[in-house]
């Protein structure tokens, strides 16, 4: 981040991430150790049950450590596990609120909204619970699930499609999965949705995402003799041959789209790979979300991204509603939150055959709509 | 601790509510000294309404960015980058509010606006985030901050200046619209819309204004603030319910030196107005309906005066019917508050 700031921030922070991750597992109950001001914005976004602590200024002035237990307390009446997710002020009053909770059967996730983005908060996340893992647990962990990502649903049903066509069980879900799975152990290998939201639990052999299928399906099978790869490769074949069909169509009648990409690394750079292989588009802008990207420039500053898309001059946008609004004209295809351009419930994929075809349809559909001026 | 601790424990937190403000101030730039997250928040939000309205320019918001390396060594540098960031626009005003963490961490950000190049043009807010309130107090803390600056001067006869208007309410414009349509049965107009999309220019002319008029209790401290300043009535909210238009031109008419004369003839077709608009309900008459829980103060009573003057029953056998969560403004807010319920009194 550059030393002077930022303007309209587009990523959510570090405890955000952090209870998105943790409210993959239903039956964990998460409390938000913080401000009901802290807790209302991932409590609109995720639109799961939390908890809080709703902090008020004197519970600082006095330590949180009571009122923390009397949310605990209650909240253990239900039965189920719970992880308290700590914000910014109590990670800074000095108050030691893991060791006030070890008597209970609670976990505790540092994970302040100053310390980083999303990904950080994920991060903390695994490596408080450090998930175990265990050799002889059968079967491949399905990583990058957050219910952050627009995909979520989506990427979890294609991907277990396509380990049933594999012939490979599902381990563990991260992070959507009972916490009961969870402490039975996780497999030690794992294939991931969105590697931007890394668990770095077991071995990772690869991605799902369209273009990396056929390396990672290779690693499976090495890992899985008996899988079979045929039944996923002839159908990533098939959709390829599908992408071309309609691409090119697209392409007798108009130029290759220029092409502004922002988005988690790990979806951007896929997008971009595609818009590149199957449009031979150019793309000018590539952001990535998050911090960590090593092979694209990072930026959450929206008024940074925005004057670099408006400068490139796109036919199309693939990002947030935030990138659309800088060039009205371009055609726009939601690839990361916020997408406020349409209503979507249904579970739909961004990763796997699936997700690449439906990445290909959204985009020449959205460049069609912009051509007919609808 | 407060008086109400739960409804104190669920209020929000400054940032939001005083963002809420400052945010629609064009030709202003809002900085924020904060973690990007906290703005994250307010910034999606703002999106979310540019979407429904589609409109699609956001004010621009510019945070510090507090992080791991400003929580143990301070972020007083982090500002002041940011405040010269928000000098190279030019702006009129530079607006500054705080989040939780620089109260924490000891930032005297006072000073650092102090002695910045710009500023005059500087206005600190210590929000606070939730440690300064609520974001009803965020809000207030915003208002009041302006409102002090904006010099005493004497009334322009025929002059409102409405105070505190909900940004973030998606009917903001049509419950405008409507107060607006009531003055001007008494001849009055609007001057200032204070803090809603005027200039900074526009809002210095708030002690121009004969009256001012609160979006509601919510922004009655700041409200406070204003009587005390420009020592003229101040009229506590918007008009709710039917009856709550009248006695509104009634009171908003006296506050303005408008002639008894004039004010009764402006309830009057404001009266007339209404039984028209009723008319267009008249067969819910008879019909027996259930309004259930009050989701939001004050609806209840505005919803039932709507059903008496329909003649409609209220039983717990009838068609229940969902009160809105927001307080229906003038006679547009109840005609649309009716629509509704005709919806489900036809179609269940």
């Amino acid at each position: 981040m550059a030393e002077n700031g930022c303007a309209n921030p587009v990523w959510p922070c570090a405890m955000t991430g952090a209870v998105a991750t943790l409210a993959g597992f239903p039956d964990l109950c998460v409390i938000i150790h913080g401000s009901s001001g802290c807790y209302y914005y991932p409590r609109s976004l995720l639109k799961v049950p939390l908890f809080s602590t709703y902090l008020l200024e004197s519970e600082i002035v006095f330590g949180t450590i009571d009122r923390l237990h009397e949310v605990v307390t209650s909240v253990a009446a239900t039965g189920k596990p719970i992880a308290v997710v700590n914000s910014c002020v109590p990670a800074l009053t000095g108050e030691d609120l893991k060791t006030a909770l070890s008597g209970e059967t609670a976990i505790f996730v540092d994970a302040p909204g100053f310390c980083g983005n999303a990904e950080e908060g994920a991060e903390k996340v695994f490596s408080t619970v450090n998930p175990v893992v265990d050799a002889s647990a059968a079967g491949v962990n399905i990583d990058g699930v957050n219910l952050l990502d627009l995909f979520w649903r989506g990427n979890l049903h294609e991907t277990e499609r396509l380990l049933n066509l594999l012939g490979i069980p599902v381990a563990v879900r991260f992070c959507r999965d009972s916490w009961e799975r969870l402490g039975r152990g996780a497999a030690p290998v794992t294939v991931s949705v969105n590697p931007s939201y890394a668990s770095n639990v077991g071995e990772c052999l690869g991605s799902v995402l369209f273009p990396d299928i056929p390396k990672t399906v290779d690693r499976l099978c090495a890992a899985f003799p008996d899988a079979d790869a045929d039944a996923v490769l002839t159908e990533w074949q098939k959709a390829e041959e599908q992408m071309y069909y309609v691409c090119d169509k697209y392409l007798r009648k108009y130029t290759p789209p220029v092409v502004a990409v922002a988005a988690q690394e790990g979806y951007a750079v896929c997008a971009k790979r595609m818009m590149e292989q199957y449009f031979g588009s150019d793309v000018p802008v590539v952001f990535a979300r998050n911090r960590t990207a090593a092979e694209i420039p990072y930026s959450i500053n929206s008024v940074e991204i925005n004057a670099a898309v408006r400068e490139a001059e796109p036919d199309l946008i693939l990002g947030s509603t935030f990138e659309a609004a800088a060039c009205r004209k371009a055609a726009f295809f939601g690839i990361t939150p916020p997408d406020r351009s349409r209503v979507s419930v249904a579970a739909r994929p961004f990763a796997g055959v699936e997700g690449g075809l439906m990445l290909i349809e959204g985009v020449l559909n959205a460049l069609m709509n912009r051509q007919k001026g609808t | 601790m407060p008086d109400n601790i739960y409804e104190a424990r669920m209020a929000g937190c400054t940032l939001g509510g005083a963002l809420s403000v400052a945010c629609f101030i064009p030709g202003a730039v809002a900085v924020v000294h904060a973690p990007q997250g906290c703005v994250h928040q307010t910034f999606s939000m703002l999106h979310a309404m540019a979407n429904e309205s589609e409109v699609w320019t956001v004010p621009e918001i510019l945070v510090s960015d507090i992080g791991d390396r400003e929580v143990i060594f301070g972020g007083e540098e982090r500002l002041s980058a940011v405040l010269d960031v928000a000098a190279e626009k030019n702006p009129d005003l530079i607006l500054v509010v705080t989040s939780c963490v620089p109260e924490t961490i000891g930032d005297d950000c006072g000073a650092v606006c102090a002695r910045h190049p710009y500023a005059d043009r500087i206005v600190y807010v210590p929000t606070s985030g939730f440690l300064g309130g609520s974001a009803k107090d965020g809000e207030n803390a915003v208002l009041a901050a302006l409102a002090v600056r904006a010099p005493v001067c004497d009334p322009v006869p025929g002059t409102v200046a409405l105070v505190g208007e909900k940004n973030l309410e998606s009917e903001a414009d049509q419950n405008y619209a409507e107060v607006e349509r009531l003055l001007a049965r008494l001849g009055l107009r609007i001057c200032v819309r204070f803090c809603r999309n005027c200039t900074y220019a526009t809002l210095m002319q708030l002690g121009t204004a004969a009256c001012f008029v609160l979006r509601d209790e919510r922004a009655a401290d700041a409200g406070k603030v204003i009587a005390e300043r420009f020592g003229r009535p101040v009229i506590p909210e918007f008009p709710r319910g039917l009856s709550g238009c009248l006695a509104f031109l009634r009171a908003v008419g006296t506050a303005c030196g408008v002639s008894e004369e004039k004010i009764e003839a402006a309830v009057s077709a404001e009266s007339a107005y209404q039984d028209a608009m009723l008319a267009k309900f008249s067969p819910l008459s008879g019909t027996t309906v259930f309004l259930g829980a009050e989701p939001f103060a004050g609806t209840l009573a505005v919803a039932r005066e709507a059903a008496a003057r329909l003649g409609m029953r209220e039983d717990a056998t009838g068609t229940e019917i969902r009160l809105p969560f927001y307080l229906p403004v003038g006679t547009a807010g109840v005609e649309k508050m009716l629509y509704l319920w005709r919806r489900s009194v036809r179609y269940g």
